[in-house]
C-alpha cells in the first residue's frame, strides 16, 4: 500500500514537473550554470526579438512600428486592463507619439521597457549585485541582491530594484518610479504608483525567460503580466557598443540650422 | 519638474554650484579632509587577485576642473594643483596649434564643454568626474558603474583585440590584464568628442590611453593614465592620483539623469563666448 502511494505521488510529481515545463517555468532537466557564488548564472548579452517595443498589445504595423502579437499573458485577452479614464490618455499619447514618446527625447526608458528595446543589454553578476548595462543611451540598472530595502522617498526613472532568488528564478521587486516613462512606442503608460515584479529564469543556455507583472491602481483595474523569451547573443565578438541618443539628437538639430 | 529633480543629484560638474562644493577641498589632497582610518591590506578574491569591489572616488577633486596647475581663477575654474606627473613641468605637451585651440575651449567652456551637453565623459575624464563609481568584479570582467550620467565601462579581461578602428566610442573599448596586483587597461576606439576637463584640455580620435589601477591597501587604489595622441601632442604624457574607497555605510549609487534634467541644454547648444544665450 505504502509502495503504491509512493508510486502514485511519483507519477503526480512527474506530471507536475512536465506541466511546469510546458508552462514555461523551465525546460525539463535544464539548470543554469552557476556563478562562483553558486547563483544561477544569468550573465551574458541579451535582447528580445519580438515587437513588444512597438506595443505590448497585438498591433498592426505603422510608421517605425513593426506588427506583432500581444506579449500579455494575463489577462487572457492580451489587453492592458486600463481604467476607463486612462484610455483617453493612452490614445492621446499614441496620436502624439512622434514628439511625446520620452524615448524620442532620449530619456531613460524605465522598467520594463528597457528589457525589450531593440538594443542589447548585458548582465553582470556578483553575490550582492546584478548589474544591467544597456546599449541604449548607456542606461544602467543595479538590481540589489544584498537583502536591502527600497530607498524611502526617492523617485527613479529606472525605479529601485531589490531582488531575491526563488530557486532558478530571480524575482525583482521594482518600486519608486516616476510617472515620466512609457511602456512602449504606442503610448502605453503608467503613473508614479506603478510597481513591477519581474521574474527572470535562464530556461536554456541561450534563453532567458522574462516576465513582468505590472500593478498601478491609478491607471489599471488589475495587475497584468507580460512574458517573453530574451535571447543570448552568440557571436564570438559580441560586445556592447554605444547608442548615444542625445548626441545624435543634438547633431541633427545643428545640421538643420 | 520637482519630481524629476528628485531623481537627480543635480550636476555639480555642470553648474556653478560645483565651485562651492569643491573650493574648500583645494590643496588638501586628502579628499574629504577627514582623517582616514588606517586601512588594512588589499582584499583578495578566492583566486588570489585583488578584490577591487566597492565604491570609489578620486582623492584629487581638482582634476575635474583642470589637469594642469591652474594659477589664476578663470570663468568658474578656481586655482588648484594639477595631476600631470610626466612631463615633469606638469604641462600637457601640446603642439602649437592645439595649445591655441585649448585656449579657445577654455574661453567657451561654459557653453562648449561636452559634459554640459550631457555627453559621456570619456577616458580618463570619467575617472575624476564627481560622485564616484562602483567596481564590480564578476568572472571575466571588471565593470565600472559611475553615478554621473549613469555612465558605465566594461573592462574586458580577455585576450580579444580591440574592435575595428572604424568603431568610435565615447568611452572607448577597454581591454584589461593583470600585471601582479595592477590592472592595466588599454583603451582604444575613442572618438574625438570628449574633453579631459572643464579647462578645455582636449584630444583627437587618435587618442590612446593606458590606465593602471594599483591597489596599495584596502582603501586606496593608485591610478595612472598615459595619454598618447600624435595629432594633438608632441609626446605621451601621464597623470596620476589616488582613488579612495567610499567608507560611508550602506552607500549606493543613485540616479543621475542628465538629459532629462538638463533644462539649460537649449541655452548651451552653441558657443556664446562662455555666456548663456539668455544673458
Amino acid at each position: 500500500m505504502r509502495r503504491t502511494v509512493r508510486r502514485a505521488s511519483a507519477t503526480v510529481f512527474a506530471l507536475l514537473a512536465c506541466a511546469a515545463a510546458v508552462w514555461g517555468q523551465q525546460a525539463a532537466g535544464y539548470k543554469a550554470p552557476r556563478t562562483r557564488d553558486g547563483q544561477p548564472d544569468l550573465q551574458g548579452i541579451w535582447s528580445a526579438r519580438n515587437a513588444a517595443s512597438g506595443s505590448l498589445e497585438a498591433h498592426t504595423a505603422s510608421q517605425g512600428i513593426r506588427a506583432g502579437n500581444s506579449v500579455i499573458v494575463d489577462p487572457a485577452d492580451g489587453k492592458i486592463p486600463y481604467r476607463t479614464e486612462a484610455i483617453a490618455k493612452r490614445d492621446e499619447n499614441f496620436k502624439n507619439r512622434q514628439t511625446a514618446d520620452p524615448l524620442n527625447k532620449c530619456y531613460t526608458p524605465g522598467v520594463p521597457r528597457l528589457m525589450y528595446l531593440p538594443y542589447p543589454f548585458q548582465i553582470f553578476q556578483t553575490n550582492e549585485y546584478l548589474a544591467v548595462a544597456s546599449e541604449f543611451a548607456h542606461t544602467t540598472r543595479t538590481i540589489y541582491l544584498n537583502g536591502t530595502s527600497h530607498l524611502p522617498d526617492i523617485e527613479f526613472w529606472m525605479g529601485d530594484s531589490r531582488a531575491h532568488w526563488e530557486g532558478e528564478t530571480l524575482v525583482v521587486d521594482v518600486a519608486n518610479f516616476n510617472a515620466e516613462t512609457w511602456l512602449d512606442m504606442s503610448g502605453n503608460f503608467h503613473s508614479e504608483q506603478m510597481r513591477v515584479i519581474e521574474r527572470m529564469t535562464r530556461v536554456a543556455p541561450d534563453e532567458l525567460r522574462y516576465e513582468a507583472t505590472i500593478t498601478d491602481p491609478k491607471v489599471f483595474t488589475r495587475p497584468w503580466t507580460i512574458r517573453m523569451p530574451l535571447y543570448l547573443h552568440r557571436e564570438p565578438d559580441a560586445q556592447l557598443f554605444e547608442y548615444e541618443c542625445p548626441v545624435y539628437l543634438e547633431d541633427e538639430a545643428k545640421a538643420k540650422k | 519638474m520637482m519630481k524629476m529633480m528628485n531623481a537627480l543629484k543635480v550636476g555639480m560638474v555642470l553648474a556653478a554650484g560645483l565651485i562651492a562644493g569643491f573650493m574648500p577641498l583645494q590643496g588638501q589632497g586628502g579628499g574629504n579632509g577627514k582623517a582616514l582610518p588606517k586601512a588594512g591590506p588589499v582584499k583578495r578574491l578566492a583566486d588570489g587577485k585583488p578584490d577591487l569591489q566597492g565604491f570609489w572616488e578620486t582623492r584629487n577633486f581638482f582634476s575635474a576642473f583642470d589637469l594642469e596647475t591652474h594659477t589664476v581663477a578663470t570663468l568658474e575654474i578656481p586655482v588648484g594643483k594639477g595631476v600631470v606627473v610626466d612631463p615633469p613641468d606638469g604641462k600637457i605637451p601640446y603642439q602649437p596649434w592645439a595649445l591655441a585651440k585649448k585656449q579657445e575651449h577654455l574661453n567657451s567652456h561654459l557653453a562648449d564643454d561636452p559634459q554640459a551637453h550631457c555627453f559621456l565623459s570619456g577616458v580618463p575624464r570619467q575617472t575624476y568626474t564627481p560622485f564616484g563609481f562602483q567596481i564590480l568584479q564578476p568572472e571575466g570582467n571588471l565593470v565600472f558603474f559611475y553615478e554621473s550620467f549613469h555612465a558605465y565601462r566594461i573592462i574586458h579581461m580577455n585576450t580579444r583585440p580591440h574592435p575595428d578602428p572604424a568603431i568610435k566610442l565615447f568611452e572607448g573599448d577597454s581591454r584589461g590584464h593583470w600585471e601582479g596586483d595592477t590592472v592595466v587597461v588599454d583603451v582604444a576606439n575613442l572618438n574625438g568628442r570628449t574633453w579631459f576637463d572643464m579647462a578645455g584640455n582636449f584630444h583627437s580620435d587618435a587618442l590612446h590611453v593606458v590606465e593602471r589601477y594599483t591597489p596599495i591597501d584596502a582603501n586606496t587604489i593608485n591610478y595612472e593614465a598615459t595619454i598618447t595622441d600624435p595629432t594633438v601632442f608632441t609626446r605621451p604624457w601621464k597623470i596620476a592620483f589616488a582613488l579612495g574607497r567610499n567608507l560611508e555605510a550602506n552607500y549606493e549609487n543613485l540616479e543621475y539623469a542628465c538629459v532629462e534634467g538638463e533644462q539649460d541644454l537649449v541655452h548651451y547648444t552653441e558657443s556664446q563666448g562662455g555666456q548663456k544665450k539668455d544673458q
